[in-house]
């Protein structure tokens, strides 16, 4: 599904990410652990094209995506939901899920639309309110079903459980294992809170300043100590 | 009272105009973050293009629908080679960049066009209609005007609240980087959202023109009175645009009429002092939600 391979990325004279590979595949989460400037973020930013990378390549799907145009990654079936949730505050809670379909420019957008709702019922209720009206866990809901929308079979996810409450996040995590486990999404999966995402996920990737230090089952990695002391926090 | 009442009747169809103006200047704002100082400039070489059709026997209708398209084509021309190349750059970088295009086009069409006022005719008859026996300040041809920006920011309103079209303009406004991550080519919607603007300038431009003389910097005092109610309005606003013009056209017709029309811009500046000492945002400014 997802390549990457080797890629450096730089902010001026410094590299945030130093020669990283990685994979995701169908059907499977794969998490991305690391302190805060491991270089997490900027990963996910360099595969969906909001940054450009010095070297290295990505490869969706067989097909070389290191210089595509970022508004063209969710066409090839990319879905990126950004650090710090990415709604658009201005805009009504259906606008911003009728966002997420547009592009398709599918008749369907109506029942889309209700699959969604079904999905997340307190978004049905709220439809009409502006989106900066909700609260932290009905926004993660709202950028979520909005990716959704878009048919995605990758899905890149950046920090979702930030600021939310415990009980939110396991709501959320257990929210997207059933998705993959039911449609067969890839799920990239981005996180600081390392034990709940190694709870849900497959594969975990342990980055250090911009280098992977691991890539390993996440059951391994959850119960490697050592890694655990050193790099997760728990 | 009947100069009360004449004195609200020509605020109003100036005030429509402020808006007009006023719109553009939020529409761009909204998207880019500055201000487009090269606006009036823009509707004023529109006008002058109408002028030339209609002094050449072009129908009158055929040429103001002309220069409306051609403000359409000259903003999508501005923001795509003028103003994107300097776009990535700080945000005083492109607003610098505007007052060029504005030095550039007044002196441009002091050269094609002469610095002597030219008159430009009005679409309809501008003999104030007879209410009850008495003439009143209101002409058919500021009903024209008041009805064609009712018309356009209708259409405006529909296309940004009804139409797919309008969605992906507001995300790329309110956010570029989410918009382009949904696939919205945030690029072509901000050269939409300028050539509308320079539509609506150009329409602001024309209506201001009818039945009096133009010259190349005619277009400046609208461009003040226009920016004053953006600011006003909050610069973000639609709906405060149009408050804002409709206050500012108001109030320069009562102090024009009661004190004197040497006052009427000291009167424009004394607003905008007072709303920003009281209320920095502007009076419909979004920007607190934004911060959310």
């Amino acid at each position: 599904m997802l390549e990457v391979k080797d890629l450096v990325t730089a902010y001026g004279p410094v590299l945030a990410l130093d020669g990283v590979s990685l994979s995701a595949t169908a059907g499977r989460v794969t998490a991305v652990l690391g302190a805060n400037g491991a270089g997490k973020t900027t990963l996910l930013r360099t595969i969906s094209g909001l940054v450009r990378p010095k070297a290295g390549t990505v490869m969706l799907n067989g097909e070389d995506v290191t210089r595509s145009q970022v508004e063209t990654m969710v066409h090839k079936g990319m879905a990126h939901v950004p650090e710090g949730r990415g709604l658009i505050a201005e805009l009504t809670v259906e606008e911003n899920l009728r966002l997420g379909g547009l592009f398709r420019r599918a008749k369907d957008g109506d029942s889309e639309l209700a699959r969604i709702y079904d999905l997340f019922p307190p978004l049905k209720e709220r439809a009409t309110r502006s989106a900066h009206t909700l609260s932290g866990g009905e926004r993660q809901m709202l950028v979520v079903g909005r990716a959704l929308l878009a048919h995605p079979k990758l899905l890149l996810l950046d920090e979702p459980s930030l600021g939310l409450a415990p009980r939110v996040v396991s709501q959320i995590f257990s929210l997207v294992r059933d998705l993959v486990d039911s449609t067969g999404l890839a799920v990239l999966l981005v996180e600081q809170n390392a034990k709940s995402a190694l709870s849900i996920a497959d594969t975990g990737v342990v980055l250090n300043l911009g280098r992977v230090v691991a890539t390993d089952d996440a059951a391994t990695l959850a119960a490697d100590e050592g890694l655990r002391h050193a790099y997760l926090g728990f | 009272m009947q100069q009360f009442f004449d004195a609200t009747l020509s605020g109003i169809t100036n005030g429509v105009v402020f808006a007009a103006f006023a719109l553009c200047l939020v529409l761009i704002f909204r998207a880019t973050r500055i201000i487009n100082f090269g606006q009036g400039a823009q509707a004023m070489v529109t006008t002058y293009l109408a002028l030339k059709l209609i002094q050449n026997d072009v129908p009158y209708a055929l040429a103001f629908v002309a220069a409306l398209a051609a403000g359409f084509l000259l903003g999508a021309f501005v923001e795509r080679v003028i103003v994107r190349p300097v776009e990535t750059g700080p945000e005083i970088n492109a607003v610098i960049v505007t007052l060029g295009i504005f030095i550039a086009l007044v002196a441009l069409a002091a050269i094609i066009f002469g610095n002597d006022l030219a008159a430009f005719p009005a679409a309809f008859s501008l003999a104030g209609l007879e209410v009850g026996g008495s003439t009143i300040a209101l002409r058919p041809n500021d009903l024209f005007t008041i009805g064609a920006v009712l018309v356009a920011m209708a259409v405006l309103l529909g296309l940004f609240r009804f139409t797919s079209l309008g969605l992906r303009m507001r995300a790329s406004a309110f956010n570029q980087e989410v918009a382009k991550l949904l696939g919205v080519k945030v690029g072509q919607m901000l050269t939409l959202g300028w050539a509308l603007a320079g539509l609506f300038g150009s329409l602001a431009g024309l209506l201001i023109a009818a039945g009096t003389p133009i010259f190349p910097s005619y277009m400046d005092a609208v461009v003040i009175f226009a920016f004053v109610a953006a600011v006003l309005g909050g610069l973000d606003s639609f709906l405060g645009a149009v408050v804002g013009g409709l206050v500012l056209g108001l109030t320069s017709a009562y102090v024009s009429s009661y004190v004197g029309s040497e006052l009427v811009t000291l009167a424009a500046l004394a607003i905008l002092m007072v709303v920003l000492l009281l209320k920095p945002g502007g009076l419909f400014s979004s920007s607190v939600a934004r911060r959310v």
